[in-house]
């Protein structure tokens, strides 16, 4: 009860900063609005797959470094596959690479798996392997998005005073992450997944399949992986070999979530959350055109502050 | 966690109060976005873009978005830009075509963008670069002339897979078509990093390949460094204007190279040109392109060359090509300060 309590608290802190957040960035910028929100969602939105991607990793205990070169290959393949592609194709490439994204999780997963060298070690020597594929398939950025395809990440649900203020691509966001998540949760799978990041011998004994699950975990990342390099190729419109900045940013709001990097516990709003407390500080820093080496300093700084401040306020938990 | 908010809440209301009580000016606010940290062309180009906007005494302020990112980052930046208000953006892009959608976005919103070092395929967009084709076209003939035309050559490349490598990729490859003597010893990706490209030249040194020069891409002085401390002897040598490897072709005992110009100081020709779109000058072409010099230590003119642009104050990553005539008007002086407007 408690703990359940002090989770949920924790994420509507969260929301309560994000909301703090908003009305900050409307003071600074008064002309901040719907067009300002769009964009700012826009840009979480590979962030917000590559994290959730993270998170679930973390909750089954392990930790996948490869996330950010997994979404360059994806971004690639998906840019080069849907040059000039007509409906059915674009849609097969989506299927095709959310599965690539999935097939690419599970070989990670079995060579963590298989090799039983820790997750950091194999997942970091598998993002060089990734980053080397997305090379090859396309040497220099290159390809084409599907242009109705990106149409569908673009602009407000509807025109409207009301209904503008809603992002298409939130609703693509909380839609797929639902499909993801949803079911999970409530599966076998799922309560597998934290009942081996929670305490792997206990799952084992309770005739969990550690490594089987530890496969899935990895698969389901993947295919969230997959999302997010497909949300970069759709923004961009174009393939990138070189991945982006997503790996320690997913890493970053996965902790900031309130997901305890040894696995077992946490959610997948709060590192959602997370991410667009993030954009919103990096669109802030902007606004008020604060020297750009000064910014990742605030950012640290923010993300530490408030991860100590999670440490403090769970240890009260505790006793009282 | 009402402690946090509350302190949030008060740093960010300060700022803002800080920021609101600049902005009263009528002069104009420009907007910068860069995608690569902490790479001596890229803070020259910073550098250059504060030291133009400080001396033409039309900016009020800069907003700069500098950091390390992909195309989808920028496109973010560049989107923050313009909720900042900002009346022009100049940009250097990480691809020619990845950030069209954001930089459409501005121009429609009447914000002037301007392209620099490298262009953008968004017809809205004014670009002014170096001609990257060129520099790599220009430096590789030079060298495979002073190889006699034939050979083999060492060709160090930039990092895989970005847009200039791939311009300096093109205009390398019509260099070595016309001398058809000479060969790719071995091709390797630098990354644009010193201590990656040093290690690479110490390994194809100790490997005992021959070869009979070494084309660079802007990776040089680690390289010359390389050859003399291993005492190898040493080969023609291409490089890019920086700092070090200019004071290098003049004192390095038996060296022969050339620099090929490719000024950071771009970054200022955008600013400069931004402020003329700004006051109703458009340039005739949306595409404005500086043509790479090469300065050799052999020939005469090369010599003089190199001897006018050695400065000891700058950094050895800079290149010394600190200003671009017709298009900027600071001074050396003012470029390594590296201050901005209001700074």
């Amino acid at each position: 009860m408690m703990r359940g309590l002090s989770r949920n608290g924790w994420v509507l802190g969260l929301v309560g900063l994000l909301i703090l957040l908003l009305i900050v960035t409307k003071l600074i910028q008064p002309s901040f609005g719907a067009s300002g929100l769009e964009s700012v969602t826009r840009a979480a939105l590979p962030f917000a797959f590559a994290t959730a991607a993270t998170a679930v990793v973390v909750i089954a205990g392990g930790i996948d470094l490869s996330v950010a070169a997994m979404m360059a290959v994806v971004g690639v393949t998906a840019a080069v596959l849907m040059e000039g592609a007509g409906v059915t194709q674009t849609w097969l490439v989506v299927l095709a690479v959310l599965a690539l994204g999935a097939a690419m999780g599970a070989l990670n997963g079995a060579l963590v798996v298989a090799t039983r060298l820790p997750d950091i070690v194999v997942t970091l020597a598998m993002s060089f392997v990734w980053e080397g594929v997305a090379l090859l398939i396309l040497k220099a950025p290159g390809g084409a998005a599907t242009p109705w395809l990106r149409e569908v990440i673009l602009g407000p649900i509807a025109p409207g005073p009301v209904v503008s203020l809603i992002p298409k691509s939130l609703v693509v966001l909380a839609v797929l992450l639902m499909l993801v998540w949803l079911p999970l949760r409530r599966s076998r799978l799922g309560l597998s997944i934290y009942a081996i990041g929670s305490d792997a011998t206990a799952a084992f004994r309770s005739g969990v399949s550690i490594g089987a699950t530890r496969v899935a975990a990895y698969a389901i990342a993947g295919v969230l992986v997959a999302m997010g390099g497909l949300s970069v190729t759709l923004s961009t419109g174009i393939g990138e070999p070189i991945p982006g900045p997503y790996l320690l940013a997913a890493v970053a709001a996965v902790v900031l979530g309130g997901v305890v990097l040894g696995g077992g516990r946490g959610g997948l709003l709060g590192p959602i959350v997370a991410v667009f407390i993030l954009r919103i500080v990096r669109l802030d820093l902007t606004l008020l055109s604060v020297d750009p080496n000064v910014t990742t300093i605030v950012e640290g700084t923010i993300m530490a502050v408030v991860v100590m401040l999670g440490g403090i306020l769970a240890v009260r938990g505790r006793r009282a | 966690m009402k402690a946090l908010y509350l302190g949030t809440a008060a740093m960010a209301l300060s700022m803002a109060l800080a920021g609101a009580a600049s902005a009263q000016d009528q002069k104009y606010t420009i907007g910068i976005s860069n995608t690569v940290q902490g790479n001596g062309w890229r803070e020259e180009m910073i550098c250059a873009m504060k030291a133009q906007a400080l001396d033409s005494g039309m900016v009020d302020s800069l907003n700069i978005a500098h950091r390390n990112t992909d195309a989808a980052g920028q496109l973010e930046d560049i989107r923050n830009l313009i909720q900042a208000g900002v009346d022009a953006i100049v940009v250097n892009p990480s691809s020619a075509d990845a950030v069209n959608a954001a930089i459409k976005e501005a121009t429609d919103a009447g914000i002037v963008v301007v392209a620099v070092d490298q262009a953008v395929t968004e017809p809205s967009a004014y670009n002014i670069s170096n001609n990257q084709e060129e520099y790599a076209y220009l430096g590789a003939k030079w060298l495979f002339e002073q190889m006699g035309g034939e050979g083999s050559v060492v060709y160090m490349r930039g990092a895989a897979g970005a847009g200039a490598d791939n311009d300096r990729d093109a205009g390398f490859k019509r260099a070595l078509a016309e001398y058809p003597n000479v060969s790719v010893a071995q091709e390797v990706f630098t990354g644009w990093q010193q201590d990656q490209g040093k290690q690479q030249m110490l390994d194809i040194l100790a490997s005992g390949v021959p070869f009979d020069g070494v084309w660079t891409s802007g990776i040089d002085n680690v390289i010359v460094d390389a050859f003399t401390e291993s005492e190898a002897p040493l080969v023609p040598i291409v490089g890019a204007d920086n700092a070090g490897f200019v004071g290098q072709l003049q004192s390095v005992e038996g060296l022969q190279g050339a620099a090929v110009t490719n000024p950071g100081s771009i970054g200022g020709a955008g600013v400069t040109l931004a402020l003329q779109i700004l006051q109703g000058q458009k340039p005739a072409e949306q595409t404005v392109l500086v043509t790479p010099e090469i300065w050799d230590n052999v020939s005469d003119e090369g010599k003089a060359k190199l001897q006018g642009a050695q400065n000891p104050n700058l950094d050895p990553e800079w290149p010394v090509s600190v200003s671009i005539p017709d298009w900027t008007t600071y001074t050396t002086d003012e470029v390594i300060a590296c201050k901005g407007p209001g700074e």
